[in-house]
Protein backbone atom coordinates (compact mmCIF):
# COMPACT_ATOMS: atom_id res chain seq x y z
CA UNK A 1 0.00 0.00 0.00
CA UNK A 2 2.85 2.39 0.89
CA UNK A 3 4.41 1.87 -2.54
CA UNK A 4 1.13 2.73 -4.25
CA UNK A 5 0.78 5.96 -2.24
CA UNK A 6 4.41 6.72 -3.10
CA UNK A 7 3.61 6.12 -6.81
CA UNK A 8 0.57 8.41 -6.63
CA UNK A 9 2.59 11.17 -4.99
CA UNK A 10 5.28 10.70 -7.64
CA UNK A 11 2.61 11.08 -10.34
CA UNK A 12 1.63 14.41 -8.77
CA UNK A 13 5.21 15.60 -8.48
CA UNK A 14 6.09 14.74 -12.08
CA UNK A 15 3.43 16.89 -13.77
CA UNK A 16 2.62 20.60 -13.44
CA UNK A 17 -0.78 20.06 -11.81
CA UNK A 18 0.33 21.09 -8.30
CA UNK A 19 2.14 24.10 -9.71
CA UNK A 20 -0.98 25.30 -11.51
CA UNK A 21 -3.16 24.74 -8.46
CA UNK A 22 -0.67 26.62 -6.28
CA UNK A 23 -0.72 29.49 -8.77
CA UNK A 24 -4.52 29.55 -8.57
CA UNK A 25 -4.24 29.81 -4.80
CA UNK A 26 -1.70 32.64 -5.10
CA UNK A 27 -3.95 34.54 -7.51
CA UNK A 28 -7.17 34.10 -5.52
CA UNK A 29 -5.73 34.71 -2.07
CA UNK A 30 -3.56 37.55 -3.35
CA UNK A 31 -6.62 39.24 -4.80
CA UNK A 32 -8.99 38.74 -1.87
CA UNK A 33 -6.53 39.56 0.93
CA UNK A 34 -5.26 42.61 -0.92
CA UNK A 35 -8.77 43.92 -1.61
CA UNK A 36 -9.75 43.49 2.04
CA UNK A 37 -6.44 44.65 3.44
CA UNK A 38 -6.50 47.73 1.28
CA UNK A 39 -10.14 48.74 1.52
CA UNK A 40 -11.25 47.99 5.06
CA UNK A 41 -11.10 50.86 7.51
CA UNK A 42 -8.30 51.07 10.08
CA UNK A 43 -10.68 50.34 12.96
CA UNK A 44 -12.22 47.39 11.19
CA UNK A 45 -8.84 45.93 10.30
CA UNK A 46 -7.54 46.42 13.83
CA UNK A 47 -10.10 43.88 15.18
CA UNK A 48 -8.76 40.38 15.80
CA UNK A 49 -11.86 38.88 14.16
CA UNK A 50 -11.26 40.89 10.97
CA UNK A 51 -7.67 39.76 10.82
CA UNK A 52 -8.88 36.21 11.30
CA UNK A 53 -11.29 36.73 8.40
CA UNK A 54 -8.35 37.66 6.19
CA UNK A 55 -6.65 34.35 6.94
CA UNK A 56 -9.92 32.47 6.50
CA UNK A 57 -9.52 33.37 2.82
CA UNK A 58 -7.13 30.39 2.77
CA UNK A 59 -10.23 28.16 2.90
CA UNK A 60 -10.20 28.51 -0.89
CA UNK A 61 -7.60 25.70 -0.65
CA UNK A 62 -10.46 23.30 0.18
CA UNK A 63 -12.04 24.03 -3.21
CA UNK A 64 -8.67 23.69 -4.95
CA UNK A 65 -8.11 20.38 -3.11
CA UNK A 66 -11.50 19.18 -4.37
CA UNK A 67 -10.38 19.87 -7.94
CA UNK A 68 -7.05 18.19 -7.17
CA UNK A 69 -8.84 15.06 -5.93
CA UNK A 70 -11.05 14.95 -9.01
CA UNK A 71 -8.05 15.28 -11.30
CA UNK A 72 -6.09 12.62 -9.39
CA UNK A 73 -8.95 10.21 -10.14
CA UNK A 74 -9.92 11.27 -13.65
CA UNK A 75 -6.63 12.31 -15.31
CA UNK A 76 -5.63 8.67 -15.68
CA UNK A 77 -8.80 7.99 -17.63
CA UNK A 78 -8.34 11.15 -19.70
CA UNK A 79 -4.78 10.20 -20.67
CA UNK A 80 -5.37 6.45 -20.87
CA UNK A 81 -2.74 5.70 -18.23
CA UNK A 82 -5.26 3.90 -16.02
CA UNK A 83 -4.64 0.66 -17.95
CA UNK A 84 -0.93 0.78 -17.13
CA UNK A 85 -1.72 1.59 -13.49
CA UNK A 86 -4.03 -1.44 -13.18
CA UNK A 87 -1.48 -3.69 -14.91
CA UNK A 88 1.01 -2.95 -12.16
CA UNK A 89 -1.59 -3.03 -9.37
CA UNK A 90 -4.56 -5.10 -10.55
CA UNK A 91 -6.28 -4.94 -7.16
CA UNK A 92 -8.11 -1.71 -7.98
CA UNK A 93 -9.42 -1.07 -4.45
CA UNK A 94 -5.83 -0.44 -3.39
CA UNK A 95 -5.27 1.99 -6.25
CA UNK A 96 -8.31 4.07 -5.26
CA UNK A 97 -7.27 3.97 -1.59
CA UNK A 98 -3.76 5.15 -2.55
CA UNK A 99 -5.26 7.99 -4.58
CA UNK A 100 -7.43 8.99 -1.58
CA UNK A 101 -4.39 9.12 0.71
CA UNK A 102 -2.29 11.00 -1.84
CA UNK A 103 -5.05 13.56 -2.45
CA UNK A 104 -5.64 14.04 1.30
CA UNK A 105 -1.94 14.61 1.87
CA UNK A 106 -1.60 16.96 -1.11
CA UNK A 107 -4.78 18.79 -0.09
CA UNK A 108 -3.30 19.37 3.36
CA UNK A 109 -0.07 20.66 1.81
CA UNK A 110 -2.06 23.09 -0.36
CA UNK A 111 -3.96 24.23 2.74
CA UNK A 112 -0.74 24.88 4.66
CA UNK A 113 0.61 26.82 1.68
CA UNK A 114 -2.59 28.86 1.40
CA UNK A 115 -2.60 29.62 5.13
CA UNK A 116 1.05 30.71 5.14
CA UNK A 117 0.47 32.84 2.05
CA UNK A 118 -2.62 34.53 3.50
CA UNK A 119 -0.76 35.13 6.76
CA UNK A 120 2.23 36.69 4.99
CA UNK A 121 0.04 38.93 2.81
CA UNK A 122 -2.07 40.00 5.76
CA UNK A 123 1.08 40.81 7.76
CA UNK A 124 2.33 42.96 4.89
CA UNK A 125 -0.97 44.90 4.68
CA UNK A 126 -1.13 45.42 8.42
CA UNK A 127 2.46 46.68 8.45
CA UNK A 128 1.86 48.94 5.47
CA UNK A 129 -1.19 50.48 7.13
CA UNK A 130 0.44 50.45 10.60
CA UNK A 131 -2.41 48.38 12.05
CA UNK A 132 -1.55 46.45 15.26
CA UNK A 133 -1.31 42.74 14.43
CA UNK A 134 -3.21 39.93 16.13
CA UNK A 135 -1.94 37.44 13.57
CA UNK A 136 0.13 35.34 15.94
CA UNK A 137 -2.88 34.45 18.07
CA UNK A 138 -4.10 31.01 19.10
CA UNK A 139 -7.12 31.45 16.80
CA UNK A 140 -5.01 31.77 13.69
CA UNK A 141 -3.21 28.51 14.48
CA UNK A 142 -6.48 26.73 15.24
CA UNK A 143 -7.61 27.94 11.86
CA UNK A 144 -4.61 26.17 10.27
CA UNK A 145 -5.78 22.86 11.75
CA UNK A 146 -9.28 23.44 10.41
CA UNK A 147 -7.93 24.23 6.95
CA UNK A 148 -5.71 21.16 6.93
CA UNK A 149 -8.64 18.93 7.86
CA UNK A 150 -11.02 20.58 5.37
CA UNK A 151 -8.66 20.32 2.42
CA UNK A 152 -7.77 16.74 3.24
CA UNK A 153 -11.50 15.96 3.32
CA UNK A 154 -12.23 17.64 -0.01
CA UNK A 155 -9.21 15.90 -1.56
CA UNK A 156 -10.69 12.55 -0.54
CA UNK A 157 -14.21 13.53 -1.64
CA UNK A 158 -12.77 14.67 -5.00
CA UNK A 159 -11.09 11.31 -5.61
CA UNK A 160 -14.27 9.41 -4.79
CA UNK A 161 -16.48 11.68 -6.84
CA UNK A 162 -14.02 11.64 -9.77
CA UNK A 163 -13.93 7.84 -9.61
CA UNK A 164 -17.72 7.70 -9.85
CA UNK A 165 -17.88 9.86 -13.00
CA UNK A 166 -14.40 9.15 -14.44
CA UNK A 167 -14.76 12.15 -16.76
CA UNK A 168 -12.67 15.10 -15.70
CA UNK A 169 -14.57 18.08 -17.06
CA UNK A 170 -17.95 16.60 -16.21
CA UNK A 171 -16.85 15.86 -12.64
CA UNK A 172 -15.50 19.37 -12.06
CA UNK A 173 -18.56 21.01 -13.60
CA UNK A 174 -21.01 18.87 -11.62
CA UNK A 175 -19.12 19.58 -8.38
CA UNK A 176 -19.16 23.35 -9.00
CA UNK A 177 -22.82 23.33 -10.00
CA UNK A 178 -23.60 21.47 -6.80
CA UNK A 179 -21.76 24.06 -4.72
CA UNK A 180 -23.33 27.01 -6.53
CA UNK A 181 -26.86 25.68 -7.04
CA UNK A 182 -27.38 22.45 -5.08
CA UNK A 183 -26.32 23.74 -1.68
CA UNK A 184 -28.34 26.98 -1.91
CA UNK A 185 -31.36 24.83 -2.80
CA UNK A 186 -30.77 22.82 0.36
CA UNK A 187 -30.83 26.14 2.21
CA UNK A 188 -34.42 26.59 1.04
CA UNK A 189 -35.27 23.40 2.90
CA UNK A 190 -33.24 24.63 5.86
CA UNK A 191 -30.90 21.63 5.69
CA UNK A 192 -27.80 23.30 4.23
CA UNK A 193 -25.74 22.82 7.38
CA UNK A 194 -25.61 19.09 6.54
CA UNK A 195 -24.64 19.63 2.89
CA UNK A 196 -21.04 18.65 2.02
CA UNK A 197 -19.92 22.17 1.10
CA UNK A 198 -21.25 23.70 4.32
CA UNK A 199 -19.79 20.86 6.36
CA UNK A 200 -16.36 21.50 4.86
CA UNK A 201 -16.64 25.24 5.57
CA UNK A 202 -17.57 24.43 9.18
CA UNK A 203 -14.45 22.27 9.45
CA UNK A 204 -12.26 24.90 7.76
CA UNK A 205 -13.40 27.65 10.10
CA UNK A 206 -12.60 25.43 13.03
CA UNK A 207 -15.76 26.31 14.91
CA UNK A 208 -15.46 30.09 14.68
CA UNK A 209 -18.11 30.57 12.02
CA UNK A 210 -16.52 33.72 10.65
CA UNK A 211 -18.97 33.60 7.77
CA UNK A 212 -21.80 33.97 10.24
CA UNK A 213 -23.76 31.23 8.53
CA UNK A 214 -25.75 28.44 10.06
CA UNK A 215 -22.99 25.86 10.34
CA UNK A 216 -22.37 22.77 12.41
CA UNK A 217 -19.84 22.89 15.24
CA UNK A 218 -16.32 21.67 14.37
CA UNK A 219 -16.45 18.11 15.70
CA UNK A 220 -19.87 17.12 14.31
CA UNK A 221 -18.82 18.73 11.03
CA UNK A 222 -15.56 16.78 10.98
CA UNK A 223 -17.38 13.51 11.66
CA UNK A 224 -19.98 14.17 8.98
CA UNK A 225 -17.21 15.26 6.58
CA UNK A 226 -15.38 11.99 7.18
CA UNK A 227 -18.66 10.20 6.52
CA UNK A 228 -19.05 11.98 3.18
CA UNK A 229 -15.43 11.22 2.24
CA UNK A 230 -15.92 7.53 3.10
CA UNK A 231 -19.22 7.39 1.20
CA UNK A 232 -17.74 8.89 -1.98
CA UNK A 233 -14.58 6.79 -1.71
CA UNK A 234 -16.55 3.53 -1.33
CA UNK A 235 -18.97 4.40 -4.14
CA UNK A 236 -16.06 5.42 -6.40
CA UNK A 237 -14.20 2.22 -5.60
CA UNK A 238 -17.25 0.10 -6.46
CA UNK A 239 -17.59 1.85 -9.82
CA UNK A 240 -13.88 1.53 -10.62
CA UNK A 241 -13.69 -2.14 -9.64
CA UNK A 242 -16.71 -3.06 -11.76
CA UNK A 243 -15.86 -1.03 -14.84
CA UNK A 244 -14.00 -2.29 -17.91
CA UNK A 245 -10.91 -0.45 -19.08
CA UNK A 246 -11.33 -0.48 -22.84
CA UNK B 1 1.13 -31.91 -12.59
CA UNK B 2 2.32 -30.10 -15.69
CA UNK B 3 2.94 -26.39 -15.39
CA UNK B 4 0.07 -24.21 -16.58
CA UNK B 5 0.58 -22.63 -20.02
CA UNK B 6 1.70 -18.98 -19.92
CA UNK B 7 -1.61 -17.97 -21.45
CA UNK B 8 -4.83 -19.92 -21.49
CA UNK B 9 -8.23 -18.72 -22.62
CA UNK B 10 -11.17 -21.01 -21.81
CA UNK B 11 -14.62 -20.41 -23.22
CA UNK B 12 -14.09 -16.66 -23.05
CA UNK B 13 -17.13 -14.58 -23.93
CA UNK B 14 -17.36 -10.83 -23.54
CA UNK B 15 -20.40 -8.76 -24.39
CA UNK B 16 -20.59 -4.95 -24.26
CA UNK B 17 -24.31 -4.31 -24.10
CA UNK B 18 -25.80 -6.06 -27.10
CA UNK B 19 -22.44 -6.31 -28.91
CA UNK B 20 -20.53 -9.57 -28.57
CA UNK B 21 -16.81 -8.74 -28.74
CA UNK B 22 -15.56 -12.28 -28.05
CA UNK B 23 -17.61 -15.47 -28.31
CA UNK B 24 -16.65 -18.71 -26.58
CA UNK B 25 -12.95 -18.37 -27.38
CA UNK B 26 -10.54 -21.08 -26.23
CA UNK B 27 -6.82 -21.50 -26.85
CA UNK B 28 -3.57 -21.88 -24.96
CA UNK B 29 -0.15 -20.71 -26.02
CA UNK B 30 3.06 -22.60 -25.31
CA UNK B 31 6.06 -21.20 -23.42
CA UNK B 32 9.26 -20.02 -25.12
CA UNK B 33 7.64 -19.22 -28.43
CA UNK B 34 6.28 -16.22 -30.29
CA UNK B 35 2.59 -16.59 -30.96
CA UNK B 36 0.89 -14.16 -33.29
CA UNK B 37 -2.70 -13.20 -32.50
CA UNK B 38 -4.33 -12.28 -35.77
CA UNK B 39 -7.63 -10.94 -36.88
CA UNK B 40 -9.00 -7.95 -38.73
CA UNK B 41 -9.76 -4.74 -36.86
CA UNK B 42 -12.77 -5.34 -34.64
CA UNK B 43 -12.33 -9.11 -34.49
CA UNK B 44 -12.01 -9.09 -30.69
CA UNK B 45 -8.23 -9.22 -30.27
CA UNK B 46 -7.95 -6.21 -27.99
CA UNK B 47 -10.88 -7.34 -25.85
CA UNK B 48 -9.30 -10.79 -25.47
CA UNK B 49 -5.95 -9.29 -24.46
CA UNK B 50 -7.61 -6.90 -22.04
CA UNK B 51 -9.56 -9.74 -20.46
CA UNK B 52 -6.28 -11.61 -20.14
CA UNK B 53 -4.68 -8.62 -18.42
CA UNK B 54 -7.55 -8.13 -15.98
CA UNK B 55 -8.70 -4.83 -17.53
CA UNK B 56 -11.98 -6.21 -18.85
CA UNK B 57 -14.26 -8.56 -16.89
CA UNK B 58 -15.30 -11.60 -18.94
CA UNK B 59 -19.04 -12.11 -19.32
CA UNK B 60 -18.26 -15.81 -19.00
CA UNK B 61 -15.24 -18.08 -19.25
CA UNK B 62 -11.69 -17.56 -18.08
CA UNK B 63 -8.59 -15.78 -19.29
CA UNK B 64 -5.60 -17.05 -17.34
CA UNK B 65 -1.93 -16.15 -17.01
CA UNK B 66 0.19 -19.00 -15.65
CA UNK B 67 -3.05 -20.70 -14.66
CA UNK B 68 -4.56 -17.87 -12.62
CA UNK B 69 -6.58 -14.73 -13.39
CA UNK B 70 -4.32 -11.67 -13.76
CA UNK B 71 -5.77 -10.08 -10.64
CA UNK B 72 -4.55 -13.05 -8.57
CA UNK B 73 -0.93 -12.86 -9.77
CA UNK B 74 1.37 -12.36 -6.81
CA UNK B 75 3.69 -10.00 -8.66
CA UNK B 76 2.14 -9.02 -12.00
CA UNK B 77 4.88 -6.64 -13.18
CA UNK B 78 7.49 -9.35 -12.74
CA UNK B 79 5.29 -11.96 -14.44
CA UNK B 80 3.83 -10.24 -17.49
CA UNK B 81 5.00 -7.25 -19.50
CA UNK B 82 2.19 -5.69 -21.50
CA UNK B 83 2.25 -3.14 -24.27
CA UNK B 84 -1.14 -1.50 -24.81
CA UNK B 85 -1.79 1.44 -27.14
CA UNK B 86 0.99 3.92 -27.80
CA UNK B 87 -0.98 6.87 -26.52
CA UNK B 88 -1.24 5.77 -22.90
CA UNK B 89 1.01 8.41 -21.38
CA UNK B 90 0.59 11.69 -19.59
CA UNK B 91 1.97 14.11 -22.21
CA UNK B 92 3.43 16.41 -19.56
CA UNK B 93 5.48 13.70 -17.84
CA UNK B 94 8.94 12.73 -19.04
CA UNK B 95 9.59 9.20 -20.29
CA UNK B 96 11.90 8.54 -17.36
CA UNK B 97 9.33 9.77 -14.84
CA UNK B 98 6.63 7.65 -16.46
CA UNK B 99 8.81 4.60 -15.79
CA UNK B 100 9.71 5.81 -12.29
CA UNK B 101 6.00 5.89 -11.42
CA UNK B 102 5.49 2.32 -12.66
CA UNK B 103 8.63 1.15 -10.86
CA UNK B 104 7.48 2.78 -7.62
CA UNK B 105 4.06 1.11 -7.83
CA UNK B 106 5.62 -2.30 -8.51
CA UNK B 107 8.40 -1.90 -5.91
CA UNK B 108 11.03 -2.27 -8.63
CA UNK B 109 14.37 -0.56 -7.88
CA UNK B 110 14.63 2.85 -9.59
CA UNK B 111 17.99 1.81 -11.10
CA UNK B 112 16.05 -0.51 -13.38
CA UNK B 113 14.49 2.55 -15.10
CA UNK B 114 17.85 3.54 -16.61
CA UNK B 115 18.49 -0.03 -17.72
CA UNK B 116 15.22 -0.44 -19.63
CA UNK B 117 15.63 3.01 -21.24
CA UNK B 118 19.01 1.74 -22.52
CA UNK B 119 17.40 -1.51 -23.67
CA UNK B 120 14.91 0.33 -25.88
CA UNK B 121 17.48 2.90 -27.02
CA UNK B 122 15.67 5.82 -25.38
CA UNK B 123 18.28 6.77 -22.76
CA UNK B 124 18.99 10.10 -24.47
CA UNK B 125 15.32 11.11 -24.62
CA UNK B 126 14.32 9.90 -21.15
CA UNK B 127 14.29 13.40 -19.68
CA UNK B 128 12.01 14.85 -22.34
CA UNK B 129 8.24 15.12 -22.00
CA UNK B 130 6.34 12.31 -23.70
CA UNK B 131 4.15 14.90 -25.46
CA UNK B 132 7.11 15.62 -27.72
CA UNK B 133 7.85 11.96 -28.52
CA UNK B 134 7.27 10.45 -31.95
CA UNK B 135 4.94 7.47 -32.21
CA UNK B 136 7.95 5.18 -32.48
CA UNK B 137 9.49 6.61 -29.31
CA UNK B 138 6.19 6.18 -27.44
CA UNK B 139 6.06 2.58 -28.57
CA UNK B 140 9.60 2.01 -27.31
CA UNK B 141 8.64 3.62 -24.01
CA UNK B 142 5.71 1.20 -23.79
CA UNK B 143 8.09 -1.68 -24.33
CA UNK B 144 10.43 -0.24 -21.68
CA UNK B 145 7.52 -0.20 -19.22
CA UNK B 146 6.73 -3.81 -20.05
CA UNK B 147 10.34 -4.82 -19.38
CA UNK B 148 10.68 -3.08 -16.00
CA UNK B 149 9.95 -6.19 -13.96
CA UNK B 150 12.05 -8.48 -16.23
CA UNK B 151 9.01 -10.68 -16.98
CA UNK B 152 9.21 -13.94 -18.91
CA UNK B 153 5.99 -13.25 -20.79
CA UNK B 154 5.27 -10.30 -23.07
CA UNK B 155 1.80 -9.43 -24.32
CA UNK B 156 1.70 -6.81 -27.07
CA UNK B 157 -1.38 -5.28 -28.66
CA UNK B 158 -0.71 -4.07 -32.22
CA UNK B 159 2.77 -2.84 -31.26
CA UNK B 160 3.76 -2.09 -34.87
CA UNK B 161 0.84 0.30 -35.45
CA UNK B 162 2.27 3.57 -36.71
CA UNK B 163 5.89 2.42 -36.49
CA UNK B 164 8.21 3.30 -39.32
CA UNK B 165 10.11 0.47 -41.07
CA UNK B 166 13.15 1.00 -38.85
CA UNK B 167 10.98 0.81 -35.75
CA UNK B 168 9.33 -2.37 -36.97
CA UNK B 169 12.72 -3.95 -37.63
CA UNK B 170 13.90 -2.92 -34.18
CA UNK B 171 10.80 -4.44 -32.57
CA UNK B 172 11.13 -7.65 -34.56
CA UNK B 173 14.79 -8.11 -33.59
CA UNK B 174 14.02 -7.25 -30.03
CA UNK B 175 11.18 -9.78 -29.69
CA UNK B 176 13.18 -12.46 -31.49
CA UNK B 177 16.06 -12.15 -29.04
CA UNK B 178 13.60 -12.08 -26.12
CA UNK B 179 12.12 -15.38 -27.32
CA UNK B 180 15.56 -16.84 -28.07
CA UNK B 181 16.41 -16.31 -24.41
CA UNK B 182 13.41 -18.41 -23.44
CA UNK B 183 10.76 -15.71 -23.14
CA UNK B 184 7.20 -16.15 -24.35
CA UNK B 185 5.63 -13.55 -26.63
CA UNK B 186 1.96 -13.11 -27.51
CA UNK B 187 1.57 -10.40 -30.11
CA UNK B 188 -1.58 -9.19 -31.80
CA UNK B 189 -1.76 -7.70 -35.26
CA UNK B 190 -4.17 -7.22 -38.11
CA UNK B 191 -1.35 -7.44 -40.64
CA UNK B 192 -0.25 -10.99 -41.43
CA UNK B 193 2.98 -9.91 -43.14
CA UNK B 194 4.08 -8.20 -39.93
CA UNK B 195 3.71 -11.35 -37.88
CA UNK B 196 4.81 -13.73 -40.64
CA UNK B 197 8.46 -12.79 -40.18
CA UNK B 198 8.32 -13.23 -36.44
CA UNK B 199 5.81 -15.73 -35.15
CA UNK B 200 6.29 -19.44 -34.59
CA UNK B 201 2.58 -20.03 -34.50
CA UNK B 202 -0.60 -18.08 -34.92
CA UNK B 203 -4.02 -17.81 -33.33
CA UNK B 204 -6.56 -16.30 -35.69
CA UNK B 205 -9.91 -14.89 -34.71
CA UNK B 206 -12.57 -13.49 -36.95
CA UNK B 207 -15.92 -12.03 -35.98
CA UNK B 208 -15.24 -12.76 -32.30
CA UNK B 209 -14.49 -16.47 -32.87
CA UNK B 210 -11.40 -18.64 -33.17
CA UNK B 211 -10.89 -19.81 -36.75
CA UNK B 212 -7.37 -21.22 -36.61
CA UNK B 213 -4.57 -22.00 -34.18
CA UNK B 214 -1.61 -23.56 -35.93
CA UNK B 215 2.09 -23.23 -36.74
CA UNK B 216 2.88 -20.40 -39.11
CA UNK B 217 4.23 -22.73 -41.83
CA UNK B 218 0.93 -24.57 -42.02
CA UNK B 219 -0.94 -21.33 -42.34
CA UNK B 220 1.26 -19.80 -45.01
CA UNK B 221 1.26 -23.05 -46.98
CA UNK B 222 -2.51 -22.98 -46.91
CA UNK B 223 -2.65 -19.35 -47.87
CA UNK B 224 0.10 -19.44 -50.50
CA UNK B 225 -0.48 -16.79 -53.09
CA UNK B 226 0.84 -16.69 -56.63
CA UNK B 227 3.60 -14.69 -58.23
CA UNK B 228 3.69 -11.11 -59.43
CA UNK B 229 5.85 -10.49 -62.46
CA UNK B 230 6.46 -7.28 -64.40
CA UNK B 231 7.94 -7.10 -67.84
CA UNK B 232 8.11 -4.58 -70.71
CA UNK B 233 6.96 -7.49 -72.87
CA UNK B 234 4.16 -8.79 -70.68
CA UNK B 235 2.01 -10.08 -73.48
CA UNK B 236 4.74 -12.37 -74.83
CA UNK B 237 5.40 -13.63 -71.32
CA UNK B 238 1.71 -14.32 -70.85
CA UNK B 239 1.68 -16.40 -74.03
CA UNK B 240 4.77 -18.28 -72.90
CA UNK B 241 3.12 -19.01 -69.57
CA UNK B 242 -0.08 -20.12 -71.31
CA UNK B 243 1.96 -22.55 -73.41
CA UNK B 244 3.43 -23.93 -70.20
CA UNK B 245 -0.11 -24.42 -68.93
CA UNK B 246 0.02 -21.59 -66.38
CA UNK B 247 -2.72 -18.97 -66.12
CA UNK B 248 -1.74 -15.32 -65.86
CA UNK B 249 -3.92 -12.27 -65.43
CA UNK B 250 -2.81 -8.85 -66.65
CA UNK B 251 -2.39 -6.17 -63.96
CA UNK B 252 -1.28 -2.53 -64.05
CA UNK B 253 1.84 -1.24 -65.83
CA UNK B 254 2.90 -4.44 -67.56
CA UNK B 255 2.51 -6.66 -64.51
CA UNK B 256 1.00 -10.11 -64.44
CA UNK B 257 -0.42 -12.11 -61.55
CA UNK B 258 0.52 -15.71 -62.13
CA UNK B 259 -0.80 -18.82 -60.42
CA UNK B 260 2.60 -20.47 -60.13
CA UNK B 261 5.82 -20.37 -58.11
CA UNK B 262 8.33 -17.56 -58.95
CA UNK B 263 10.90 -20.18 -59.99
CA UNK B 264 8.62 -21.55 -62.70
CA UNK B 265 7.73 -18.08 -63.96
CA UNK B 266 11.42 -17.13 -64.12
CA UNK B 267 12.25 -20.26 -66.07
CA UNK B 268 9.45 -19.62 -68.59
CA UNK B 269 10.64 -16.02 -69.01
CA UNK B 270 14.24 -17.12 -69.56
CA UNK B 271 13.19 -19.74 -72.12
CA UNK B 272 11.12 -17.14 -73.97
CA UNK B 273 13.89 -14.54 -73.77
CA UNK B 274 11.63 -12.02 -72.04
CA UNK B 275 13.21 -9.28 -69.90
CA UNK B 276 11.80 -9.06 -66.37
CA UNK B 277 11.69 -5.91 -64.23
CA UNK B 278 10.16 -7.55 -61.22
CA UNK B 279 9.58 -11.07 -59.98
CA UNK B 280 8.21 -11.75 -56.51
CA UNK B 281 6.01 -14.05 -54.56
CA UNK B 282 2.64 -12.47 -53.93
CA UNK B 283 2.15 -12.18 -50.18
CA UNK B 284 -1.10 -13.55 -49.00
CA UNK B 285 -3.01 -10.81 -47.25
CA UNK B 286 -4.74 -11.54 -44.03
CA UNK B 287 -8.04 -10.96 -45.78
CA UNK B 288 -7.22 -13.69 -48.30
CA UNK B 289 -6.25 -16.06 -45.53
CA UNK B 290 -9.53 -15.30 -43.84
CA UNK B 291 -11.49 -15.91 -46.98
CA UNK B 292 -9.76 -19.23 -47.38
CA UNK B 293 -10.11 -20.23 -43.75
CA UNK B 294 -13.69 -19.11 -43.39
CA UNK B 295 -14.58 -20.84 -46.64
CA UNK B 296 -13.34 -24.09 -45.09
CA UNK B 297 -15.32 -23.60 -41.91
CA UNK B 298 -18.51 -25.60 -42.01
CA UNK B 299 -21.33 -23.30 -40.95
Amino acid sequence: MTRLVHAELLKLRTTRLLLWLALMIVALIGLIVSLNGGERSFDDLARASSQRDLITTAAISALIALILGIVVSTAEYAHGTIGGTFLVSPVRERVVAAKVFAAMLSGAVLAAFAWALALALAAVWLAVRSVPSHLLSHDIFTLLLGLLAASALTGAIGVGFGAILRRQTAAIVVALVWLLVGEPLMAVAGKQRYAPGHVVVAVAEAGHQASGGDLLAFWPALLLGLGYAALFAVAGTLVVVRSDVT
Amino acid sequence: MAAAPPIEVRGLTKRFGSTTAVADLSFAIPPGRITGFLGPNGAGKTTTLRALLGLVRPTSGDALVNGVPYRKLADPARTVGAVLEASSFHPGRSGRNHLRVLAAAAAIPQARVGEVLEDVELAGAGGRRVGGYSLGMRQRLSVAGALLGSPRLLVLDEPANGLDPEGIRWLRNFLRSFADEGGTVFISSHVLAEVAQLADEVVIIHRSRLIAHEPLETLTARAAGGTVVRSPDAERLRQGLAEAGVEAAAGDGGSLRVAAEPEQVGEVAAAAGVVLHELRREEASLEEVFLELTAEEPK
